[in-house]
């Protein structure tokens, strides 16, 4: 797929027919790939590179590569489980709720310490002895508010990608 | 780890990179004005990285570890969010540009500003 | 005695609240809001009346911006209470007099609200007593006076003089402001720590003064401070938008134009007054020379306006700014009659002037008009009327028995003090006062005047106005003969109305003062000679009124009018404006960003060049051969967008840009932010394309006069760039906060099982992302929500808009 035909022809979102077999069964190995990648980067984010921006993004070009190898309607009805576009169910709904939840989320998690007398966006450190496999495990309360980056960023991207691409 | 050393080739490449983008965004086509902005704000981040040292280790620390000689952390910071803001940016740039070709039948800049030749 | 917090803050803040509440009350009670104004501003009357009587002194502080050391403070003394009683007094009377006033009128609701909230900020200047906290009700008074101003927002007049009111007494709070800043660096200097509260300024008077004269900075001060309180209080020459103001309703001229928001100005002048004048004080310093100069000047200048006036309105507007200049005159000359003058005359002035201001306020309601000249014989119709502006303008004239005459007496006992101690051109003094007071005499004889001889025939039928019009201004002429009585008689200095003055003029003099008490002249001094020779020549010229009048009229001709300066100044800016925006802001991006871009280029190499910054010298590369070759890529990409020639070939070409950045953030040891651009990269890509599918193959004709403007724009761009990334690469801050940053993002050696002082975790990077900088992550995830939501909006509404 070269830029010079997508210049030149009308998008069509079919799809199918302008991917080949090689995208379309490289698309079904790596978005797994992609995805677990996305969300062990989310986890680790706070001890080794990653985050919930890193993770956010690349979940996100995990979606994209769907859009562009199968075409949006296949992710709403096979993957999502959707009736298309139209009803009000449509992907961007289900993608606004995510980045307005992730937004309620990382204010949530700034303000539960205003409860316990710290104060707003205070991030704390837990650290458990004696955790099978660990020893030593450690639970940051960050970890809430890089899931809050983490949604909103994702349903943001989401939402442009398939507002553009609907069009 | 910080500064002290002028960085004579990045400044000549920022340079070149800020006159290419300014260049661009003077231009009348909407959608060369949207790729100047982009250099532009690319080039910033190159910008702030660089200020924080090139010479320093990655800022990542193992526990109780020592942070010595790491490179700014800051900047880094700073310029993650701005690469996704960018992005969303750029979006917003691209999805006005289509709206107003839409509106108006025109991406060109003097039509659209009343100035048509 | 300590205040009482709560009463304080009652008094300052219940008349917002009640502002806050007036459109809901109108709602319920139409035009009787007017009580419930006036209901509120009695409480606030109590309230002050309580901290009175209850001997209050002191201060009551609540932490406003602490880290800055600003305060929502409050101070209560002498002067503090008689500005507060003026404006809840005054108040109540102005809100019962609205009533009938303003019957039938337009914007009611508004206007309640906003003579509500002026007269909160009026209290608010009176009580505070952090600088601070000053400013910002002293600027809410400018702003609430611009709302009144303009209330009949219809009205060409009603708008200049709104404006002009605004931008002359604004901009002068803006020079007080800075003025301020100088007292609080001041007392950085002189004391441990620098301060916002006037309370300690005034407590370390010598110590700042010193630390003032030292740094050359008191004459300054002394001026930034001095054109607050000379715009708000229309001094010569910003008196000029006191008279324009009286296209305010009636009431609003009483109250904030006369008797209140006026005196502002003559508060800040009294409250510095023991700041800037020891008890040793040179008989001619910068204090004396600046404000005696000042006000003997307006009080002069602004008479001779009040008799050339046509409006009574505007003649007393002009007699306003004329006894304001004598009230600052008087605490301009640093002897102890100065500020007892000065502290008396506010309360007299307010008295008098309020009442004349209800009168004039009943006689164009009633009587129809306001032109001098058509208005004659009103007494036969306006009998209460005609004794009320009897008495309220022999007081304004000084003639005694009545209080004007002992306030002004005052005045020529410290001008003439000062005069016979400084000797030689010191006399100028007395005369200039005396000179003025002649004029003052003249016009308050004419406004009283109005009232009798024959009838005009042009004069309709007058009508007898209601008793909420009337018992307002009668009790301001009662409380003119009340403390014309109080001090006829020479009552001591424990007579409440001697006490009371007593502690204003504690307030307005260094060191300890003594009681206040005012007696009847029984022999010939040189002061009472003064008096005499006023009044003797006042009555002498007054057959003359009309020529007098028509003379000084014929004078005022282009720029002796401080007018003809605002107005060529105000019409050249604007003229200026039009001008300009066609070629700044004609619409095209292009002409935007060339002035931004070029602005900020002078200004950056400008800057430079001012500050004297030097080219670092040249030390090698700096970097690594891969950096090298890697950027060296990213700039050929870029130029390869520069000359792409459709637009997919300029977005792959931008593509090969953003890769190399990526690798130059590998590079730099930046992974996270090369994980993060490498995605980005190609998610930008994806949208480009989709974008673009949509778009016409725009390729632009490049015009070459423009490309080479705009190439030598682009090159000045660049060249700033390098200056200032060579400028600051070599720089070397002195303690970066990376250091800190990479302290305490780790998990700490020794830790219990929780804690919340340290980030915890290992990337640094995200440490600052969720924890150290959480508050920033969150304004930037919020960024990008909102610019879903813009497309959103864009491409699922746009049926909802207008379209073309």
């Amino acid at each position: 797929m070269s830029g010079r035909e997508l210049d030149n022809r009308p998008y069509d979102y079919e799809g199918d027919r302008r991917t080949t077999v090689i995208s379309r069964t490289v698309t079904r190995i790596v978005v797994p790939l992609i995805l677990l990648t996305a969300v062990s980067l989310l986890l680790q984010g706070h001890n080794l590179p990653g985050g919930g921006f890193i993770g956010a993004v690349l979940t996100a070009a995990a979606f994209v590569l769907i859009y562009v190898i199968f075409g949006l309607e296949y992710v709403q009805t096979d993957v999502l489980r959707m009736s298309p576009d139209g009803d009000g169910h449509s992907p961007v709904g289900a993608y606004r709720w995510l980045f307005g939840g992730g937004l309620a989320l990382a204010v949530l998690s700034g303000l539960t310490p205003i409860l316990f007398g710290y104060e707003f966006l205070t991030q704390g450190v837990w650290f458990f002895k004696h955790v099978p496999l660990y020893e030593e495990f450690e639970v940051a309360s960050a970890f809430f508010f890089d899931l809050g980056v983490y949604a909103t960023v994702v349903g943001a991207l989401l939402t442009v990608a398939a507002e553009v691409g609907t069009e | 780890m910080m500064g002290g050393q002028p960085q004579f080739v990045l400044a000549a490449v920022l340079g070149v990179l800020f006159a290419l983008g300014t260049y661009l965004v003077l231009r009348r086509d909407v959608v060369r004005v949207v790729w100047g902005i982009t250099i532009i704000s690319q080039s910033a981040n190159v910008y702030l990285v660089t200020m924080g040292g090139l010479s320093g280790f990655a800022p990542i620390t193992g526990h109780g570890g020592s942070a010595e000689s790491v490179t700014d952390p800051l900047v880094q910071a700073l310029v993650l969010t701005a690469i996704v803001i960018g992005f969303g940016t750029t979006a917003l740039a691209l999805v006005l540009t289509y709206r107003v070709y839409e509106e108006h039948g025109t991406i060109d800049m003097y039509e659209l500003g009343g100035h048509g030749e | 005695m300590q205040p009482t917090p709560e009463v304080v803050l009652a008094v300052v803040f219940l008349p917002f609240v009640a502002a806050a509440l007036t459109p809901a009350v109108f709602r319920v009670l139409g035009e009787r809001t007017a009580y419930f104004a006036a209901a509120t501003a009695l409480v606030c009357f109590g309230l002050v009346t309580q901290l009175s009587l209850a001997g209050a002194h002191g201060t009551v502080s609540y932490e406003w911006i602490p880290s800055l050391g600003v305060s929502l403070a409050f101070y209560v003394d002498g002067l503090a209470l008689l500005i507060a009683f003026l404006a809840s007094g005054v108040g109540v009377l102005i809100l019962t007099y609205s009533g009938g006033y303003m019957h039938g009128e337009p914007g009611q609701a508004k206007y309640y609200a906003t003579l509500l909230a002026f007269l909160g900020s009026m209290l608010g200047v009176a009580l505070a007593s952090d600088l601070i906290s000053l400013f910002v009700f002293w600027e809410l008074t400018s702003l609430s006076s611009f709302l009144l101003i303009g209330h009949y927002t219809s009205e060409s007049a009603s708008k200049y003089a709104a404006r002009k009111s605004m931008l002359i007494t604004v901009s002068g709070g803006l020079f007080m402001l800075v003025g301020f800043l100088l007292l609080v660096w001041a007392s950085g200097q002189a004391l441990p720590e620098s301060t916002y509260s006037l309370v300690v300024l005034l407590e370390n008077a010598d110590a700042i003064r010193e630390a003032l004269t030292a740094s050359g900075l008191l004459v300054p001060a002394l001026v930034l401070v001095g054109l607050g309180a000379a715009t708000k209080s229309a001094q010569v020459p910003f008196h000029i938008w006191l008279p324009n103001a009286m296209e305010a309703p009636t009431p609003v001229s009483a109250f904030l134009h006369s008797a209140t928001m006026v005196k502002a100005g003559v508060y800040l002048v009294g409250r510095l007054r023991p700041l800037f004048l020891s008890e040793e004080a040179p008989l001619l310093g910068e204090w004396t020379l600046l404000f005696a100069i000042l006000g003997l000047a307006t009080m002069t200048v602004a008479a001779i306006l009040a008799v050339s006036s046509t409006d009574i309105k505007e003649l007393l507007a002009y007699s306003t700014a004329s006894h304001l200049g004598l009230i600052v005159a008087s605490f301009g000359f640093a002897n102890e009659y100065g500020a007892e003058a000065g502290a008396f005359h506010i309360l007299n002035h307010a008295s008098f002037k309020a009442a004349l201001f209800l009168v004039a306020g009943i006689v164009a309601h009633e009587a129809g008009t306001r032109q001098i000249s058509k208005l004659s014989g009103l007494r036969k119709h306006l009998p209460v009327t005609a004794a009320i502006a009897t008495v309220a303008s022999l007081s304004m004239a000084g003639i005694p028995p009545f209080n004007g005459f002992y306030s002004k007496e005052l005045l020529f006992e410290a001008a003439w003090y000062a005069g016979k101690e400084i000797g030689g051109l010191g006399y100028l003094f007395p005369v200039v006062a005396v000179f003025g007071s002649v004029f003052t005499f003249l016009y308050s004889v004419k406004f009283a005047s109005l009232f009798f001889g024959e009838e005009n025939d042009n004069l309709g039928h007058v009508h007898s106005p209601p008793a909420t019009m009337l018992v307002p201004p009668a009790i301001l002429g009662l409380l003119v003969l009340g403390i014309s009585a109080s001090a006829t008689l020479g009552l001591g200095p424990e007579t409440p109305i001697n006490a009371f003055v007593g502690h204003v003029y504690g307030s307005v003099s260094p060191g300890d003062p003594h009681g206040f008490s005012v007696h009847f002249p029984t022999e010939l001094s040189p002061y009472a000679a003064m008096s005499a020779v006023t009044i003797l020549v006042g009555a002498a010229l007054f057959p003359f009124y009309d020529r007098l009048h028509d003379g000084i009229n014929a004078l005022l001709r282009g720029p002796v009018r401080a007018n003809w300066w605002y107005d060529g100044a105000v019409e050249g800016l604007s003229a200026t404006s039009v001008r300009t925006i066609p070629s700044v802001q004609n619409g095209l991006l292009r002409t935007y960003a060339t002035w931004a871009l070029a602005s900020v280029t002078v200004l950056a190499l400008g800057g430079y060049a001012a500050a004297g910054v030097s080219l670092p010298a040249f030390e090698g590369f700096a970097i690594t051969l891969p950096i090298f070759l890697v950027l060296l890529v990213a700039v050929v990409g870029a130029v390869a967008v520069d000359i792409a020639p459709s637009h997919v070939a300029g977005v792959l070409t931008l593509s090969i840009l953003g890769f190399m950045v990526a690798i130059f953030y590998i590079l730099a040891d930046a992974p996270d932010l090369a994980l993060t651009q490498l995605v980005v990269e190609t998610l930008v890509l994806v949208i480009f394309l989709l974008v673009l599918n949509r778009l016409p193959a725009f390729y632009g004709e490049v015009n070459r006069s423009r490309a080479a403007r705009d190439a030598v724009l682009a090159l000045a761009v660049g060249a700033t760039v390098f200056v200032t990334v060579l400028v600051t690469t070599a720089a070397s801050p002195a303690e970066p906060i990376a250091g800190f940053l990479a302290e305490n993002a780790g998990v700490p050696a020794e830790h219990p099982p929780f804690f919340t002082n340290a980030g915890g975790g290992g990337n640094i990077v995200n440490v600052i992302l969720v924890d150290f900088r959480a508050f920033d992550t969150m304004g930037e995830i919020s960024v990008v929500a909102m610019t879903a939501l813009a497309i959103l909006t864009l491409i699922r509404m746009r049926e909802r808009g207008e379209t073309q």
